[in-house]
């Protein structure tokens, strides 16, 4: 193999090599001058002419000479060349991509160590030409490790990688896959799949096309299904007693596996203490019930859990969630002057019926002082009242805008202001009657009908209108039900930072039947507290759900804020701490400023501003679908995304490509022998010259 | 015909006087050479040297300043009266140093320059001539006369003056200068031609030619230093002439060998030479003390005077 250099230019260096050659030759003139009387005697011995000029000390003058060569020749970076150092491999230098399963399932058993395992040995099976690249991923997928040639750099990012929260989706992750093959150059390309292979992640191969010859190879890493037992559910059960709310917290726990039924212990543990347990018994794959006592709720938040001792796989053996207590929600409810109680009565009652939130309902005549009791009221309701214009119209326009619910039933003194048509984007026509209509249509995707979209969650279509007036919709409004003869029933339209929910008919007993109707409670309250735009409280969000913490109306509206009090204690700089214990400074002002909940447990935020408001806790659990043990065959899923492989073939399928001239010389590295050798020569002269002057002076 | 080859010199009393480096430490060259010459002469009963004698010429009584170790005890013994020994004196001769004083003369390994002990000797030589009532002289040379001092009974100062002040000088040539000086004798005396003879013998033997026969008693003392005689050098250095300046490389350990032989057949030659044309001959080291020298110097004058000895 022919020699080659990669930086023959130092090879200029040789020139040195004249120095110790000049050195030697020189050093007899300036060396050592010895007076004598006479040169005769000298003259006379008979020795040649050129011994002046002869050189002594011939091996240490090699040495030194080869030491320069030697030094020159590794800046030079030495290499052999030629046919015997190109690479065949049989597709060529390959980019691997290995995708590693992180979900929390793989924390059961053995499944992380195979993993490790597996990954290790795919990442020692590279040739030296070859790439890799390491994914990891659940709900998500992150490179940890991206086209990468030294292996030992994949080894030390996989050692510090655990099992996560996750649940388990292989379509991030394949996508993220497939943009590191596009993007390599190699011929070669290799997808490694190291996963227990959850059914419940694949839903198909979600658009996904892995480049053309990308070959597939999947490694099982489930072990045998053992029996697990989960807290799959926490439902808090709100009332009032004695003038306090309470929730009264029961659990659902699911057992999977298992071949006779056992006795379990739960735990409800209430801001970190322990405070009931319960024993239940649970059948071979089934489900159980656990009903707690009551918890009085204060006036901050209250942090739960309900445990199980830990299994196989311990991230579904707790369930976390926060409650609150919550405050009324204060509606006003305006009926027009000389209206008949009859006209609020069965809007009043049914709203001061509720177990899960209070609303503190308050009727009045609209009339003079009207105004004064909107900016309290989160929610006004006008029964059967025009819309007022003037001060106080203005007055209701600013209380939608800001942010409050505006409910406006029609009925016989209905009638507007032609400006009012824009503001609400709809025309209030004339009454309409009819014999018994009905509702014919419903949007039950919108958050006012969605409670009733279940089967036997409660049936508009029993209820006779008898009158309704007639809307006339603009492009600006919505239509959230009509009437059987496509007349709108229910329109919304969105106004500032409010909403504006216009019934066509009434909410009494007299333009039609619906006050007497089992739905007409839950209806009542979910069109209030919808137009109230209070969010539905939420004990718990799941992990890897991200959380907007700049805007405290908007948390409100999440429920994690039951109180402006509350929202205005999170204005300017925050600090969250985790799960783990690690805190993190979210600045204040204008946001987004997302909080990623990647952890299950609680998250605990408190302002930097006022020390003293209670900080506000987030309760994260793990989505469950993650302890479903059922798997897919890994063939299954290879010869699923083997499908998805584009046709055609690799570049250089078979082909011997060239290494780079610099890869060659990296691999060999000659220049490390190259000055290993120097040092040794160098020794070797150091010993030599020194025995030479000993010599020389224990003579002299 | 005699000559003299260097002895180690053994441990006669006095002796000490005549180490070269005891003798640098005196600054006083008429100082030096009456030590010296006191020195030789009282040892000289101890010395190893065979073939010399002093002849008693007669008793004298004493007188204050004298020796007290000329007086004959034996005497005192007989007689209860102090005399002293007195020795036949020589009779009136020329006495003259012949003293190359060419560069090569200045090389000196020790302390002690050839040209330093070649001025030892001639100091003690002078002086010791001067005691025998001889008419001293001097003359130094390189490649011509440099100074001289005509014998007299009288000159002893300015020789050992003249001695005092030498300096080594330009390069030498014993032909010209000896040739001026063999011109300038006109009475028949002692020459001692003290020299490093850095010539080939054939020239040698043409410079000698003026002063060797019937005319004058020579004697030649060869004069070089122990560097010169064993070549003990090591490291290999360029070795520079002295008289001309010349630089030579030189690896010792390869040419020591070789320069001892050439040497060897040198100073052989140049004896052998030198004797051959009636002289005496001396090859002096200059780290040995001057009794050989002298003991030479001495043996020659007592053949000189007929087997006489005279102090």
């Amino acid at each position: 193999m022919p020699l080659s250099f990669l930086v023959p230019l130092f090879l200029a260096g040789a020139l040195a090599i004249a120095i110790p050659i000049w050195i030697h030759l020189t050093r007899k003139q300036r060396s050592l001058v010895v007076p004598f009387p006479s040169l005769m005697f000298l003259r006379q011995i008979p020795f040649k002419e050129d011994r002046r000029r002869a050189l002594h000390h011939w091996l240490l003058l090699a040495l030194r000479a080869l030491v320069i060569m030697l030094l020159v020749a590794a800046f030079a970076r030495p290499f052999f060349s030629g046919e015997g150092a190109l690479v065949t491999v049989g597709a060529g230098p390959t980019e691997v991509v290995i995708l590693l399963d992180r979900s929390y399932s793989m924390a059961s058993g053995e499944r992380w160590g195979s993993a490790q395992a597996a990954v290790s040995e795919a990442v020692s099976s590279l040739g030296p030409l070859d790439k890799v690249s390491v994914v990891v991923f659940d709900q998500g997928a992150e490179a940890i490790v991206r086209s990468e040639r030294d292996p030992t750099r994949a080894r030390t990012a996989l050692d510090t990688i655990q099992p996560g929260w996750g649940s388990t989706r292989y379509g991030p992750a394949l996508k993220l896959a497939q943009s590191i093959l596009e993007d390599s150059s190699l011929p070669g390309r290799e997808l490694v799949m190291v996963s227990d292979f959850q059914r419940r992640g694949w839903i198909g191969e979600e658009g996904v096309r892995l480049p053309a010859g990308t070959k597939i190879r999947t490694v099982p890493v489930a072990g045998q299904v053992t029996a697990n037992v989960a807290v799959a559910d926490v439902a808090l059960r709100r009332d009032r007693f004695s003038g306090r709310e309470r929730v009264t917290p029961s659990a659902r726990l699911v057992r999977t596996g298992g071949e006779v039924p056992v006795d379990i212990e739960v735990s409800l543990d209430v801001d970190g203490r322990e405070l009931q347990r319960r024993t239940v018994t649970l059948p071979a794959a089934g489900t159980a019930t656990v009903d707690f006592k009551p918890l009085p709720l204060g006036a901050s938040h209250t942090r739960g859990t309900v445990r199980v001792p830990p299994d196989d796989l311990p991230p579904d053996d707790a369930r976390n969630f926060v409650v609150s207590a919550g405050s009324a929600l204060k509606v006003r409810v305006f009926t027009h002057a000389g209206a008949p109680d009859e006209t609020s009565l069965f809007l009043s009652r049914a709203l001061g019926i509720s177990t899960e939130g209070t609303f503190d309902v308050e009727v009045r005549p609209w009339g003079a002082g009207s105004v004064d009791g909107l900016t309290a009221a989160e929610v006004v309701v006008l029964t059967d009242v025009a819309f007022p214009g003037g001060n106080r119209g203005a007055a209701l326009k600013r209380m939608v805008e800001d942010g409050g619910g505006l409910v406006i039933t029609t009925g016989e003194s209905g009638g507007w202001a032609r400006d009012m048509d824009n503001w609400l984007g709809t025309r209030v026509g004339v009454p309409v009657d009819r014999g018994g209509g009905r509702i014919g249509w419903i949007d039950y995707d919108h958050p006012v009908f969605q409670v009733f979209k279940g089967p036997r969650s409660g049936d508009f279509t029993g209820t006779r209108f008898f009158r309704y007036r007639s809307l006339m919709i603009r492009d600006s409004a919505a239509v959230l039900a009509r009437f059987d003869d496509g007349s709108p029933a229910l329109v919304e339209r969105r106004i500032g930072k409010g909403r504006v929910l216009l019934w066509a008919s009434t909410l009494d007993s007299f333009w039609n039947d619906l006050s007497v109707q089992p739905i007409f409670l839950p209806f009542v309250h979910q069109l209030v507290r919808y137009a109230s735009g209070r969010g539905e409280t939420l004990p718990w969000f799941t992990v890897g759900q991200v959380l907007d913490v700049s805007d405290a109306r908007a948390m409100a509206s999440a429920g994690l804020l039951q109180v402006t009090e509350q929202a205005r204690g999170l204005e300017g700089e925050r600090v969250v701490t985790d799960p783990e214990g690690t805190s993190v400074r979210l600045p204040g002002g204008a946001g987004p400023h997302y909080l990623n909940l990647k952890g299950a447990g609680f998250y605990t935020m408190r302002s930097l501003k006022d020390g003293e408001v209670q900080p506000l806790a987030v309760a994260v659990n793990v989505d469950l679908v993650e302890s479903d043990p059922a798997t897919m065959d890994p063939e299954e899923m290879g010869a699923a995304l083997a499908a998805t492989v584009a046709e055609g073939t690799s570049d250089g399928d078979g082909q011997a490509m060239e290494l780079q001239r610099a890869d060659i010389e990296r691999r060999q590295s000659l220049w490390r022998l190259l000055l290993a050798a120097v040092l040794v020569l160098m020794a070797a002269e150091s010993i030599m010259a020194n025995h030479k002057s000993t010599g020389t002076a224990t003579a002299g | 015909m005699t000559h003299h080859r260097p002895q180690a010199h053994t441990d006669t009393q006095g002796a000490r006087f005549l180490d070269p480096k005891v003798l640098a430490r005196i600054d006083n060259l008429e100082l030096l050479a009456r030590t010296v010459v006191d020195g030789f002469l009282h040892g000289l009963h101890k010395s190893p040297y065979m073939g010399l004698s002093m002849e008693f010429a007669e008793h004298r009584p004493y007188m204050p300043g004298d020796d007290i170790r000329k007086i004959d005890w034996r005497l005192f013994a007989r007689t209860d009266r102090h005399y002293v020994k007195q020795y036949e004196a020589e009779t009136n001769v020329n006495f003259s140093v012949l003293l190359d004083v060419s560069s090569s003369m200045s090389y000196g390994s020790g302390t002690v320059t050839k040209l330093d002990y070649a001025r030892f000797l001639a100091a003690s030589l002078a002086y010791f001539s001067r005691r025998q009532r001889d008419r001293v002289g001097l003359y130094t040379f390189d490649s011509e006369v440099v100074e001289h001092v005509r014998p007299s009974v009288r000159h002893l100062d300015q020789v050992l003056h003249a001695l005092e002040r030498v300096e080594p000088g330009r390069p030498g040539a014993l032909g010209p200068s000896l040739f001026t000086v063999a011109n300038t004798f006109r009475r028949r005396g002692i020459l001692v031609l003290i020299s490093d003879f850095y010539e080939e013998p054939d020239a040698l033997v043409e410079a000698l030619r003026p002063l060797s026969g019937s005319r004058h008693d020579l004697i030649v003392f060869h004069v070089l230093d122990p560097a010169e005689l064993t070549f003990p050098f090591v490291s290999p250095a360029s070795f520079e002439d002295l008289e001309t300046g010349e630089r030579f490389p030189v690896v010792p350990e390869k040419l020591r060998e070789g320069y001892r032989e050439v040497l060897g057949a040198h100073v052989a030659e140049v004896e052998r030479r030198v004797v051959g044309h009636g002289a005496e001959y001396a090859l002096l080291d200059t780290s040995q003390p001057l009794d050989l020298a002298l003991f030479c110097y001495l043996l020659s004058r007592q053949k000189a005077g007929g087997g006489r000895g005279s102090a």
